[in-house]
């Protein structure tokens, strides 16, 4: 008996032990670990550039694997910090997750290392990184930042006479006029989504075109309950109203069944379009945001958009913060790198000089439409820096979107109870 | 005075025992203090937790999105439980009056209880959606389509039916059982006394399996507290939070929001909700049966 209770706790033991974490090992052969987002061109990327740097002999050696994919990568990271796992670095960071981590002491603040203000200047950040701080400090350096647009199907606008892309609200309106009278066909597919990330690519697209960039939060404070606001609500509820757009297009993507003649997508989806519908590709024209009017502020060339950019944030865990940001450094100072991630990924780096550097110029030559997309870099807003992202765009959801697209609210009640609703979120969390 | 043998017993029976309590103590002691813990603690998951009081009671009590999951579940029962009931029902009649292949129709009816929630419910979503196969079928033969997913009002009926052919084939099989333990001759007095299809059905059948459907309604309003793939995956809660379950919610509120200790009080009032609604459907339904 006692040698069945023995055996019991000594397989026990055994199991606890395996559970343990090997330190001895990780001290002796020291690497810089690195977390990078699950998608094929972007870890062809930082294959070639890893290889490069563990040849150099500049530093540490680094080791990279993908984000390891469960709910998604937030979730994949808190587990990773929590059980005592995560890696030095990793990238695919959106700024609302940056700012929790940041919140909860898990970030390493990169504006005090040694080289970062190098980094800035080189490529030309500056502007870019005050939409990227958190109380005057910098946790994460953005590595792309995509402007939305609109993809258009030019033979669909062709074929109902339209020669340019639209480029206001009475202009989609008519062609979604034209369009339903095919029946069952649509304009634009004015909704992303029902995901809380879905209103980065319409509310809030939309509202930064209406707005010329004016920030729907400012100093944690809600401020979409103005004229940009309710002429994109209002836009949203004529387009829901007369049937010009779907309620859901969760069948298939309805640009390249025709079921649209437009779309908002971002530059990841050139190469997505290129390997799986490359005849669509050859008919897509590409335009900026739509918004009521085309007149714009004198400052102002180009209609604003939204920027969907992430980032890369050196964890505080890290035991080797130095080594690591001489990593980033390199990778961050290294033009080359910006080149291979253009041709390896398709979307813009995140660099104030995509315009102006000849390096650049070469590459869009024979790249059209990841031209216009570049072109739009600088007008491209990122979403507010806040923890509570989830929520507040949740709240535009459920407050406003969903009740304007279902006629239950007006449109000045559903901007009102969103603000509302907002504000004590954002009161209540502070 | 206890004898040698009855202690050698004594010890075999701890030794048999001690695996279950070991398992009971780690994955449900542990993570239950745990729960109750973090319940009254202020807890972002990288720091210690500190005891925080009723705080994160405070919360909760006022947070329209936790109580608006609640009235969810309430329109989910309301749609999920009578067709489970009668889909169950009618499988359970028609499996009855099969010949062959009962094993086989059986099967491919359970296939859907062992498939995989994310696998079915991504089917569903495209099955389901305003430009999907079913919508197209309508327009081109009826001249309009029905927003599965996309109304607020159709996307819980939509959910319950999909949780519905999920649970069919399972709950099914209780029914089956249940009917065929009924004795035959009950069903000949009843021929006997020339009562009706209907009569029967609701003065024999219906209260000689009340175990079974009692059975079932109890597991049917488990899977109402605690359905989670399904609307996660085919509407994100929405549209406008009408399929916002408690269990999204909780979700959420640990992983997305990081406040633990919030969450762990809102699984102790969710469970503590489906155990009083459990209690009051028995106290209301349950019916000792003996056959005399």
């Amino acid at each position: 008996m006692e040698k069945i209770i023995q055996a019991m706790l000594f397989t026990g033991i055994l199991l606890l032990s395996g559970c343990s974490e090997n330190n001895s090992l990780s001290d002796q052969n020291k690497v810089i670990k690195l977390w990078v987002a699950p998608n094929v061109t972007q870890e062809a990327f930082w294959k070639i550039a890893i290889d490069k740097w563990n040849k150099s002999g500049l530093g540490l050696p680094v080791s990279f694997t993908t984000i390891p994919a469960t709910g998604g990568a937030e979730e994949a990271i808190l587990t990773a910090l929590v059980s005592g796992n995560a890696p030095d670095i990793s990238t695919n960071i959106f700024s609302g997750f940056a700012a929790q981590l940041a919140n909860l002491g898990q970030l390493q603040e990169l504006s005090s290392m040694n080289g970062y203000s190098q980094i800035i200047e080189h490529r030309k950040m500056a502007s870019i990184m005050k939409d990227w701080g958190l109380n005057g400090k910098q946790y994460i350096l953005p590595l792309y930042s995509n402007p939305v647009l609109i993809w258009w199907r030019s033979d669909i606008l062709k074929d109902l006479g339209f020669e340019q892309v639209p480029q206001t609200y009475d202009e989609v309106y008519a062609l979604s006029k034209k369009r339903a009278a095919l029946g069952n066909k649509f304009g634009l597919q004015v909704t992303a989504g029902k995901e809380w990330r879905d209103r980065w690519f319409d509310y809030i697209s939309f509202y930064y075109a209406e707005g010329n960039g004016l920030p729907y939060i400012k100093d944690r404070e809600a401020q979409y309950d103005n004229d940009a606001s309710l002429a994109v609500l209002t836009f949203i509820k004529t387009m829901f109203e007369n049937r010009w757009t779907a309620l859901d297009f969760d069948s298939d993507d309805p640009l390249t069944t025709g079921l649209v003649a437009g779309a908002v997508h971002g530059p990841w989806d050139i190469s997505y379009y290129q390997k799986m519908f490359p005849e669509i590709l050859k008919k897509i024209a590409i335009g900026p945001m739509i918004k009521s009017t085309k007149n714009r502020p004198q400052n102002k060339s180009k209609t604003s958009t939204f920027a969907d950019s992430k980032g890369l944030v050196l964890f505080k865990s890290s035991q080797v913060k130095a080594e690591a940001f001489a990593f980033i450094n390199w990778v961050f100072m290294n033009d080359e790198l910006s080149i291979l991630w253009l041709d390896k990924t398709g979307m813009p780096p995140a660099r104030g000089d995509l315009t102006t550097n000849k390096m650049f110029n070469d590459f869009y030559s024979t790249h059209p439409l990841g031209k216009a997309y570049a072109s739009y870099v600088d007008v491209a807003v990122p979403p507010a820096f806040i923890e509570e992202t989830i929520d507040v765009q949740k709240v535009m959801n459920v407050e406003m979107i969903g009740p304007v697209k279902f006629g239950i609210k007006n449109v000045k009640e559903a901007a009102k109870d969103a603000v509302i609703r907002t504000n004590k979120l954002l009161g209540w969390a502070k | 005075m206890i004898k040698p043998l009855q202690m050698n017993e004594a010890k075999i029976g701890a030794a048999i025992a001690i695996g279950f309590l070991l398992f009971n103590a780690i994955f449900w002691l542990y993570p239950f203090v745990w729960l109750a813990i973090m319940a009254v603690s202020e807890w972002r998951f990288f720091d210690a937790p500190v005891f925080s009081g009723l705080t994160n009671l405070n919360y909760v009590l006022q947070d329209p999105e936790f109580w608006n999951s609640f009235w969810n579940v309430v329109r989910f029962m309301a749609y999920f439980i009578p067709i489970v009931l009668i889909s169950s029902l009618a499988f359970a009649f028609g499996l009855q009056h099969l010949g062959r292949g009962k094993v086989f129709v059986a099967l491919c009816f359970l296939l859907a209880y062992i498939s995989s929630g994310v696998a079915y419910s991504l089917v569903f979503t495209k099955v389901f959606s305003e430009t999907g196969p079913i919508n197209l079928f309508l327009l081109d033969w009826l001249g309009y389509t029905i927003p599965w997913l996309s109304s607020p009002t159709m996307a819980m009926f939509s959910v319950s039916l999909v949780i519905t052919w999920k649970f069919v084939g399972y709950f099914g099989l209780i029914f089956y059982s249940g009917l065929n333990a009924i004795p035959k001759e009950i069903y000949d007095a009843a021929k006997l006394d020339n009562c009706s299809a209907f009569t029967t059905l609701f003065k024999v059948t219906l209260p000689m399996i009340n175990a079974q459907l009692i059975m079932v309604l109890i597991f049917a309003i488990t899977v109402a507290f605690s359905i989670f793939t399904e609307p996660y995956m085919m509407t994100g809660g929405g549209p406008m939070e009408s399929t916002n379950m408690p269990q999204l919610v909780m979700y959420e509120t640990a992983f997305k929001r990081l406040q633990p200790g919030r969450a762990a009080l809102m699984a102790i009032i969710l469970a503590g909700v489906s155990y009083l609604v459990v209690r009051v459907v028995r106290k209301l339904f349950e019916r000792d049966l003996e056959i005399v």
